[in-house]
């Protein structure tokens, strides 16, 4: 049993290391030209670098049907946005505006989420915090 | 134990001296009363992104004419949502990408015979400038940062950058750029234009790819609250996700992803 465990464990460090490092990235891959409202539930919040990530179950209205992976800026600049690693939570029911991917598979580039909840708007607009001041 | 002691002393004998390893010495009191009289670089500085678009778009690289074939095609790619990921490997900006297009906070730490700056991202990078009066090494191992002699010219802190890694890309956006080539030389002087601006005025020597050095200005706004504090930007925790290894211990493993570098949510 041990023997099967460390062969897991060593299978799943080979896989680590020679997973190709696919970080950091532009946005060009997303439509700027389009917006796409994603009505569903979050399912997945990751709070990392390079990018945060949020997963968006959707199961009404007129787009794909399924779980969107949606991306966002580093968790430094969304801190600076007034984003924490609470701002959203695995349930929450949203809004989330989106510029798709332009493969049409189900991902976006993230624009505004609304809490439907609460109401709370959060926003990612680099441009609000590059202004002197602050 | 005296045979420990005996081997510890032949292999102290047996270290190589080098023979020309200058000592930098302590800093005195004058040194550290000399860093008041700098002007206050404190704080955290933000870059100003949409004017390092702006800067590329009124004031391009005069790219060499088989160069400019193959910005045109990536800038093409871009334009068509195929972006080239110039950053996926995750490997450093370098210099002068550090400052051309950066989007994250940078600090200044200003200590006797060095001027340090911290990025964070991707992977809190580090310039290490050396205000000592050194004189570049002879033969410098080549690095993403080169090597960086700075000489303050009043307020103005004037750096020449040498021993680029010619692999480091010399890049207008996080799509679009070239391999900056061998003999790359890059000048910047850093100065305050306002109370909380900082300029970063560049003249890129790469004969490599530039018919003649492009000068170009990046400018940081300065931050004071907290939230603008550099954090951590490990830029390769985005490949993977929280798990448990078969101990139970906290860990590691990959997440599903794109080509392009997206996280990819899981099929339902």
């Amino acid at each position: 049993m041990l023997k099967k465990i460390m062969s897991t464990g060593a299978l799943a460090a080979a896989l680590a290391l020679s997973a190709p490092s696919l970080a950091h990235h532009s946005f060009a891959m997303f439509d700027q030209t389009k917006v796409v409202n994603l009505r569903g539930t979050i399912s997945a919040y990751r709070w990392v670098n390079p990018h945060v990530s949020l997963f968006v179950d959707v199961q009404d209205g007129p787009i794909k049907h399924g779980v969107w992976a949606v991306e966002l800026t580093s968790p430094g600049n969304l801190t600076r946005l007034g984003w924490s690693r609470q701002s959203l939570k695995v349930g929450d029911k949203v809004d989330v505006e989106v510029n798709p991917l332009r493969d049409g598979a189900l991902g976006g580039g993230f624009r505004k989420a609304t809490i439907l909840s609460t109401g709370q708007v959060l926003q990612a607009r680099l441009v609000e915090i590059e202004k002197p001041g602050g | 134990m005296i045979r420990a002691s005996l081997f510890a002393l032949a292999m102290t004998l047996a270290a190589p001296a080098l023979a020309d390893d200058p000592i930098t010495p302590a800093p005195t009191a004058k040194d550290w009363l000399e860093l008041a009289h700098r002007p206050d670089w404190s704080g955290s500085w933000f870059p100003v992104i949409s004017d390092q678009f702006a800067q590329v778009a009124s004031n391009p690289p005069p790219w060499k004419p088989e160069v400019q074939k193959q910005i045109d095609h990536w800038d093409a790619e871009e334009k068509a949502g195929r972006p080239r990921g110039l950053l996926l490997d995750c490997l450093p900006h370098g210099v002068p990408s550090f400052y051309l297009i950066t989007h994250n906070s940078i600090e200044i730490l200003s200590t006797p015979g060095r001027v340090t700056i911290l990025g964070e991202s991707d992977g809190n990078r580090l310039v290490r400038i050396w205000t000592d009066g050194r004189k570049p090494p002879a033969d410098p191992d080549p690095s993403f940062h080169g090597y960086n002699i700075g000489v303050w010219q009043g307020d103005t802190l004037a750096v020449s950058t040498t021993a680029i890694l010619p692999q480091t890309w010399l890049a207008v956006s996080e799509a679009v750029g070239i391999a900056i080539g061998e003999g790359a030389h890059v000048e910047q002087k850093f100065h305050l234009i306002g109370p909380d601006t900082l300029a970063v005025d560049l003249t890129i020597s790469a004969p490599a790819v530039l018919t003649r050095p492009w000068q170009t200005r990046r400018l940081f706004t300065r931050k004071r609250a907290r939230s603008y504090e550099i954090v951590e930007g490990v830029c390769r925790q985005g490949d993977f996700e929280e798990t448990t290894d078969p101990w139970g211990n906290p860990a590691w493993r990959p997440v599903a992803q794109s080509a392009d570098g997206n996280v990819v949510a899981p099929a339902k």
